[in-house]
């Protein structure tokens, strides 16, 4: 044995290109011994055949699999063969291997392995051959010896020629090599039982099954090797029951552009092993395990305060939102009076708007949670879906304008300054303030994607009280700007006083309101068409008639009868048909779309979009219509995608849930080279990332995109 | 049944849960180490600046390589020394305080090598691999810990190192990207006894 370690040394010192080499010297014995090997010694041209590098490691040293693990580095094998195609490298399945305190798990190979591939020849291979691999392996004990072992094999070429012992010994390593679950009989399956957040544990399972059903025996240690998954900080299996493993682990804390796959081999009970990869996804779609089921998960977990930050300053931040702006100008000018009433009454205001917004919150949080539990794919923003909502909305939003604007008023007129202020005050009492805080939330909503995505898309995956628990930090963190403001004695003494303004302001402020009705006037065009338009501005019509008269007359039958009048022109004229979506230029999304591009070797880019969606709106506008972007479509051949929500569709809904997204906007790039994991884009598209996106896609290997630029 | 599951559930958990010790976002493991001169290093006293960690043994060719390429020096010299505190790790069962500061007299570094020859620190962390780096903020929370950078063979001409986008972006006030990589080299060679 030493005398043969001795040998290949000299041999590997010597000039002359060899078959074999040795290296890793440690104590001045090398501790590896590397064979280039071929199942034949003439290569037929056309012909098909097999090269393998077999390391043989001294005693108590191993080399690693394609993973790791959690330390080494991954063997390598490089071809140099001319005129002939190399196919990927087959590796028997690993052993593991666990440091003496057992803190450290790695994956690899002691004793001997053959890492081999299978080589097609062109009919052009000239003779002789000479094929040359270079094996790349990090050698193992205690100590890690890194070994480059360069290996050179001269071959004829002519009529195939069998090399018997290359063949056995390449066929007994193809027998330790991983198989296709359906090769061998079975189907394994993998699915999430949880959700799946950055930063947080996950469980799930992994179920080996013959194809009658029954379960397959697995190995008893180490069932399961993972590949490296991307997003996954780690995983680990434990057996549960027959042919059954529980996985339980901890998702990376940056989010990954993928979503996640669970990938690896398994160890059968009878000796062999089957690769697995698969989507790791919910079964449902949505809906995770319930949360007693699963003691470790979100609700306990560090996570859960951040993300109630998160949904606090979201909050905070959507007061400067678009869609709420209006609102809290309206509040605005409520301040200037609230805070000259006595201070238990601003306190009143300051917790009816608070209150106002987390109840309809919280509604909106149970309807959801009751929706879901139904077994509804909804996502956030789902009630814009709904005509009728958004032509009620639309009356209600009106009826502010109006009163804004002084058509009618909720008290009896008055005389006199003093007078007229008391009534305005009157007339904004607690209840309208509970009404400001309701009415602020139902805007709320499309616009906060880009901001409270994360916290929105963890809450919808999450537990009851975990989605009632975000939903609340996200109206404390509406309404405290509010509060604050009238709250703080500091900041109070710098408002405004009263006066003649202030109804020119609230006029003002009423033609705003006006605006957002235009707004939401737009979004039922898109979901009912002219003739949906038609029907809403004549109820609003109506509306505006009731108010009017109940302003100018205020006679308790006047208002009966506008109620009337206003619930029958309702019933009569809001009733929309929903066409399907008229899709023009850019194409429709489907899976089958995608798939089609890809299989051309173009790029896709999917725009998940919807017209009640504000943030989308504005980056199609401002980047995606962009001349830089529509340039790099075309550069980079991307077949452009549209997936329209505007309408509920529940194909749309399993996608964005399957990138753990409860809404839009949603912007996946495909690569042809990665079908199965797409990159996902920022919710606030920049210029920059979409070019870059676009031109990752179509460079990776593979895609055909930029096959025509030199490189 | 349940009860069953909970148990193994909780059994795994304590099984794993070393090997997920420290965590990027969370505070970093408190330690109170003596480097190779004998003096006192507590993480305690350096609040306020950015630390970083790197496991090291300078019997792994990992380590080698990157000291032979003067990574590390190199790395640090790239960082505001007033903000930056770099401290080596020896998790080593077999190491000795004379070896670290022959290692550190050969190789010219400044900075000192903490004797860990328990692993507790080691184990507090979660270093599995030399080197293994671990960047943490001035408030003591941990922000990256993973592979000093993305070229695991030594091959690139122009390798990311993650370290000093860690530390630049923290000293920016920006998001650490990545906050985590996987770690290469060695296996921290730590007892059996720990």
């Amino acid at each position: 044995m030493l005398a043969g370690w001795i040998l290949s040394l000299l041999v590997a010192a010597a000039p002359a290109p060899t078959p074999t080499a040795s290296g890793a010297l440690h104590d001045g014995k090398p501790r590896v011994r590397a064979t280039l090997v071929s199942d034949v010694t003439q290569v037929e041209p056309g012909g098909t055949f097999r090269l393998g590098v077999q390391l043989q490691m001294a005693r108590g040293w191993h080399v690693y699999w394609r993973n790791p693990g959690e330390a080494g580095l991954a063997s390598e094998v490089v071809w140099d063969t001319p005129r002939v195609t190399m196919g990927p490298l087959s590796w028997p399945a690993p052993e593991v291997y666990r440091s003496p305190d057992g803190s450290i798990t790695s994956y690899g190979y002691g004793g001997e392995v053959l890492l081999f591939a299978s080589a097609h020849a062109q009919a052009d291979v000239q003779p002789p051959l000479t094929v040359v691999a270079t094996a790349e392996v990090l050698v193992c004990e205690v100590q890690c010896i890194p070994a480059r072992l360069e290996l050179t094999r001269v071959l004829g070429v002519g009529p195939r020629q069998a090399d018997a012992s290359g063949s056995v010994a390449l066929d007994a390593s193809a027998a330790r090599v991983p198989r296709a679950p359906a090769a061998a009989g079975l189907r394994v399956t993998v699915r999430r039982t949880t959700s799946f957040v950055p930063g947080l544990p996950f469980e799930g399972e992994l179920m080996v099954e013959r194809i009658d059903g029954s379960p397959e025996p697995l190995a008893g240690a180490d069932a399961f090797v993972p590949e490296r998954l991307p997003g996954i900080l780690a995983v680990r299996a434990i057996p549960e029951g027959t042919g059954r493993l529980r996985l339980w682990g901890k998702a990376a804390p940056d989010p990954s552009p993928a979503s996640p796959r669970i990938a690896g081999v398994v160890a059968l009970g009878s000796g062999g092993a089957v690769e697995v990869s698969a989507p790791f996804e919910l079964p449902h779609g949505l809906a995770p395990h319930p949360a007693a089921a699963h003691p470790p998960l979100p609700s306990r977990t560090p996570g859960l305060p951040w993300m109630l930050l998160l949904a606090f300053l979201g909050g905070v931040l959507l007061n400067a939102m678009p869609c709420v702006f209006p609102v809290l100008a309206l509040k605005a000018y409520g301040f200037a009076r609230t805070v000259h009433a006595d201070h238990g009454s601003v306190r009143a205001h300051a917790l009816a708007y608070t209150g106002g917004i987390l109840v309809s919150l919280l509604a909106l949080a149970g309807a959801v949670l009751a929706l879901r539990a139904a077994g509804h794919a909804v996502g956030w923003g789902f009630q814009f879906q709904e005509p009728l909502f958004v032509a009620v909305l639309c009356g209600v939003v009106l009826l502010f304008a109006l009163n804004l604007l002084g058509v009618f008023e909720l008290t009896p007129p008055s005389h006199g300054t003093e007078s007229l202020v008391a009534a305005v005050d009157h007339s904004h009492g607690p209840l309208r303030s509970v009404g400001e805080g309701v009415l602020a939330v139902v805007l709320a909503t499309p616009c906060s994607a880009p901001l409270l995505g994360t916290a929105v898309g963890f809450a919808f995956a999450a537990s009851a009280p975990v989605v009632l628990a975000v939903f609340a930090a996200v109206g404390l963190g509406l309404a405290t700007p509010f509060c604050a403001l009238v709250l703080v004695p500091g900041l109070r003494s710098r408002l405004p006083r009263p006066g003649a303004w202030m109804e020119r302001g609230k006029q003002l402020l009423g033609f705003a309101l006006l605006g957002t009705g235009v707004w939401l006037i737009g979004i039922l065009g898109s979901l009912a068409g002219v003739d949906g338009v038609v029907r809403l501005l004549a109820f609003l019509v109506v509306v505006s008639v009731a108010a009017w008269a109940w302003g100018a007359w205020r006679r308790r039958a006047v208002l009966a009868g506008g109620l009337v009048l206003v619930l029958a022109t309702g019933w009569a004229a809001l009733r929309f048909a929903t066409a399907p979506a008229q899709m023009a230029g850019r194409e429709a999304w489907s899976d089958e779309a995608v798939a089609r591009s890809l299989a051309q070797g173009r790029p896709v880019l999917v725009d998940f979009t919807a017209d009640w969606c504000l943030s989308c709106k504005f980056n199609e506008r401002t980047v995606l219509a962009s001349e830089q972007v529509q340039s790099a479509l075309v550069r980079t051949r991307t077949q452009l995608l549209v997936a329209d929500w505007t309408r509920r569709d529940p194909a749309i809904a399993r996608r964005l849930a399957a990138h753990g997204r409860a809404g839009v906007p949603m912007y996946l790039v495909y690569s042809p080279a990665h079908p199965d994991q797409p990159e996902v884009l920022p919710e606030l598209l920049t210029l920059d990332t979409v070019v870059s996106a676009l031109e990752r896609a179509a460079s990776a290997p593979g895609a055909l995109g930029l096959s025509a630029s030199p490189r | 049944m349940p009860l069953l599951r909970s148990a193994v559930v909780c059994a795994t958990l304590l099984l794993v849960a070393p090997a997920l010790a420290a965590e990027v976002g969370q505070p970093a493991p408190a330690f109170n180490l003596k480097d190779e001169v004998g003096a006192s290093h507590a993480l305690d006293q350096y609040r306020g600046k950015i630390v970083i960690l790197e496991w090291t043994n300078p019997e792994c060719p990992f380590v080698q390589r990157h000291y032979g390429g003067k990574t590390m020096q190199r790395t640090l010299a790239t960082l505001d020394g007033k903000k930056v505190v770099w401290l080596a790790v020896d998790s080593t069962s077999h190491n000795t305080p004379a070896k670290s500061k022959a290692w550190k007299a050969g190789q010219g570094f400044p900075y000192p090598v903490l004797q860990d020859q328990g692993g507790e620190v080691g184990h507090a962390y979660g270093a599995k691999t030399t080197p293994h780096m671990f960047v943490i903020d001035e408030k003591g929370v941990l922000r990256y810990a993973g592979a000093i950078d993305d070229d695991p063979r030594g091959r690139s001409t122009t390798p990311t190192n993650y370290v000093e986008k860690a530390v630049n972006a923290l000293a920016t006030g920006k998001a650490v990207s990545p906050t985590t990589s996987d770690p290469y080299g060695c296996t921290v060679k730590y007892g059996k006894s720990s």
